[in-house]
């Protein structure tokens, strides 16, 4: 039963039970038919039909020339010659990868990056054994023992569909009854396949057959799409960049990046001692010699000009201390010793902007970590007090399973950014790199106008 | 005060601890003990009784944080003897926990303040009579930390100073030489600081520190 409903949607009572189908209901429904009858007639799907016989064709090439290289290779492995031949079959499957990811690239606009380069090593040997061990070639290997049963199939079940699309739609058209070429595959197999085109008569049987001509003529897109996206997914994993190459890439520069930031806290903390505390103590030496001089002037001795001189001394001998106790905090922070709850209570109390602290930690991180968590939030409250011209921050520091998540908070005027001028540079960006060299992540959330929020995730263990 | 104050002394850097001898001996206070290690100032302590003992917060065999440690066991074990953390730097979290239960007797300065040869003598005196001392700096970070900076703005400029050193620990005699005002006007500050803060009235300088903290900490 169905009635036109207030709301102008449909509502249909089955079985007692009332189904209204809203307005949005029906205008998804339209696009969705819309754009199942529009599929076959777009480009999309005759680029992937295209695309699945032309690289399936490749990769059948190239597995058995692969698999025929690499059996002789075996085979003739006793010798060095077979060795050679191994070497070669790997190196091939590394360029039928690389022609498949190219058909990929060009037919579907799938963006796989190219995997690393081969590198061989120097001289006969070292090539022989770089392509044994070449990574790139032995997942290309991979790739095409997946995908030419997987094309097989793919044939079977989803390009079988539009070849029976067009005979069953032309069929009935010709005026044919029995013979012609054989429809295949697994829907048409459903249907009864060639029994039930073949074997039927009259008009009604030929339009039912020019019908189910249609049906597969809409239905071949998606089927054929299905496959094609595992192909993609296949590409993807196997063709692209090898996750574990990228992995050392990544390593590589978080190690750069923490051996220049040592180096440059060494260069600063060389300049803070030699700038700052050496040169005050050389006054304070040698204002202590004037008052000495001074002293040993006779009878007449100036008690005043040697009070002043030993006041002044006295003035940048504290001064010296204190300076040293803030360049020794930057070193290692002496409050990480009783925990990262304590050191950083000492933070949030010193900071110049009131800073309200909480902390949940219930398994205590590496040292590593307490130090870089440390480092983290002295810099971003030091920005607080610097940029953001705020009132108020807060600072957590909560524990999420292995993680460790730092968020610190101002009510300012926003606007912040990773700067990267530099590839050491300070702040935010020196940040980065410290968190980066541990794996964590850094997040700046901050729109003009504020407020500005930086959450640090940290693993709890290095 | 009958006969010098007995003073021991664990630090760990020779040169600092024969210096605090030095001085020391000098303005007439009688040294018990100069050690290096916390057993050693556990049996001196044990041995020969000082008034007031001096301990560094990092000492061997760990450098972290030893001389609290040792600190609260002996204001456990000696009732009436005077503490006096001496540290390179402050911690808001060592206050805490060396203040927890009562601020007589205690002393947390920075060691810079030994360049102030009897700005640190009056604290040490303060802190062997069960007097309280504490650093500018330790102050100045409870001050930061308070949660209420609300209350505080109720305060004038002149009251806030008057309320820092008393948190110090110092007298109104003390307060009033260091802003150079006469002690009644001390008093009067101090009176409407209690006022205004809705504080328990005491007259000994130790308790009035504990409130004046207790009301930073709560």
């Amino acid at each position: 039963m169905v009635e036109q409903a207030e709301d102008s949607g449909l509502r249909v009572r089955l079985g007692g039970r009332e189904i209204s189908l809203s307005e949005d209901h029906m205008t998804a429904a339209k696009a969705l038919a819309r754009r199942i009858l529009r599929e076959p007639f777009t480009k999309r799907p005759w680029a992937e039909l295209a695309f699945y016989v032309l690289s399936g064709g490749l990769a059948a090439i190239g597995l058995g020339f692969v698999g025929f290289t690499m059996v002789a290779g075996v085979a003739l492995a006793i010798t060095f010659f077979g060795l050679g031949i191994l070497a070669l079959s790997i190196r091939s499957a590394r360029g039928i990868g690389g022609w498949n990811r190219g058909l990929a690239r060009a037919m579907l606009g799938e963006q796989v990056e190219d995997p690393e380069p081969f590198a061989g090593r120097h001289g006969f040997l070292g090539w022989l054994q770089s392509s044994l061990r070449d990574r790139v070639g032995w997942r290309a290997i991979g790739y095409l023992a997946i995908k030419v049963p997987w094309t097989v199939l793919g044939f079977y079940v989803a390009v079988s569909l539009w070849w029976d699309a067009v005979f069953c739609i032309l069929r009935p058209l010709a005026g044919s009854n029995g013979g012609g070429p054989p429809i295949w595959g697994l829907v048409p197999n459903l249907f009864g396949g060639d029994t039930f085109v073949f074997d039927g008569q009259g008009f009604g049987h030929g339009l039912a057959v020019f019908l189910l001509g249609f049906v597969f003529l809409f239905a071949a897109p998606w089927v054929m799409r299905g496959f094609v996206n595992v192909d993609r997914l296949l590409i993807r994993g196997l063709l692209g960049p090898d996750p574990m190459a990228a992995r050392v890439r990544t390593l590589e520069q978080a190690r750069t990046q923490t051996v220049d930031a040592s180096a440059a806290t060494l260069r600063r903390i060389e300049r803070d001692l030699h700038d700052g505390t050496q040169a005050q103590l050389v006054a304070l030496a040698m204002r202590l010699g004037m008052a000495k001089e001074k002293l040993e002037d006779g009878d007449r001795v100036d008690l005043d000009r040697v009070r002043e001189l030993i006041d002044e001394a006295h003035r940048g001998a504290k001064e010296a201390i204190a300076e040293l106790r803030d360049i020794a905090r930057g070193i290692h922070p002496p409050a990480l010793d009783i925990g990262l709850e304590g050191a950083l209570a000492t933070l949030a109390a010193r900071s110049a902007v009131p800073t309200e602290l909480t902390v949940d930690l219930r398994t205590r991180p590496t040292p590593a970590i307490e130090a870089i968590a440390y480092f983290c939030v002295a810099e971003l409250l030091a920005n607080v007090a610097q940029h953001a011209q705020a009132s108020r921050a807060t600072v957590s520091c909560a524990q999420q399973g292995t993680w460790l998540r730092l968020v610190v908070r101002d009510d300012g005027r926003g606007g912040a950014q990773l700067s990267t001028v530099g590839s050491t540079s300070s702040g935010l960006a020196g940040l980065t790199d410290r968190v980066h060299a541990v794996d964590g992540r850094l997040n700046l959330v901050s729109p003009p106008g504020g407020p500005t929020v930086v959450t640090v995730d940290l693993p709890l263990t290095v | 005060m009958v006969g010098a104050l007995r003073v021991a002394i664990a630090e760990d850097s020779a040169i600092l601890r024969d210096g605090l001898v030095q001085l020391l001996v000098d303005r007439g206070f009688a040294i018990t003990g100069a050690v290096g290690d916390p057993s050693a100032l556990r049996s001196s302590v044990a041995l020969n009784p000082p008034d007031v003992a001096v301990i560094d917060i990092r000492m061997p065999p760990t450098f972290t944080d030893e001389g609290l440690r040792l600190a609260l066991e002996l204001r456990d074990r000696y009732e009436g003897l005077g503490i006096l953390l001496f540290s390179q730097y402050v911690e808001t979290r060592y206050a805490a926990d060396l203040l927890a239960n009562d601020a007589a007797g205690i002393g947390y300065l920075l060691k810079d303040r030994v360049a102030d040869v009897s700005d640190f003598v009056e604290a040490l005196e303060r802190v062997a009579i069960g007097g309280t001392a504490l650093d500018p700096e330790v102050v100045t970070q409870l001050l930061g930390a308070t949660r209420r900076t609300g209350s505080l703005s109720v305060l004038t400029g002149r009251e806030r100073e008057v309320l820092s050193l008393m948190a110090e620990g110092r007298s109104n005699a003390a307060i009033a030489n260091a802003l150079v005002i006469s002690e009644g006007a001390v008093e009067k500050h101090v009176a409407n600081i209690f006022a205004k803060l809705d504080l328990p009235v005491s007259d000994k300088d130790h308790r009035r520190v504990l409130a004046v903290l207790r009301f930073l900490e709560s």
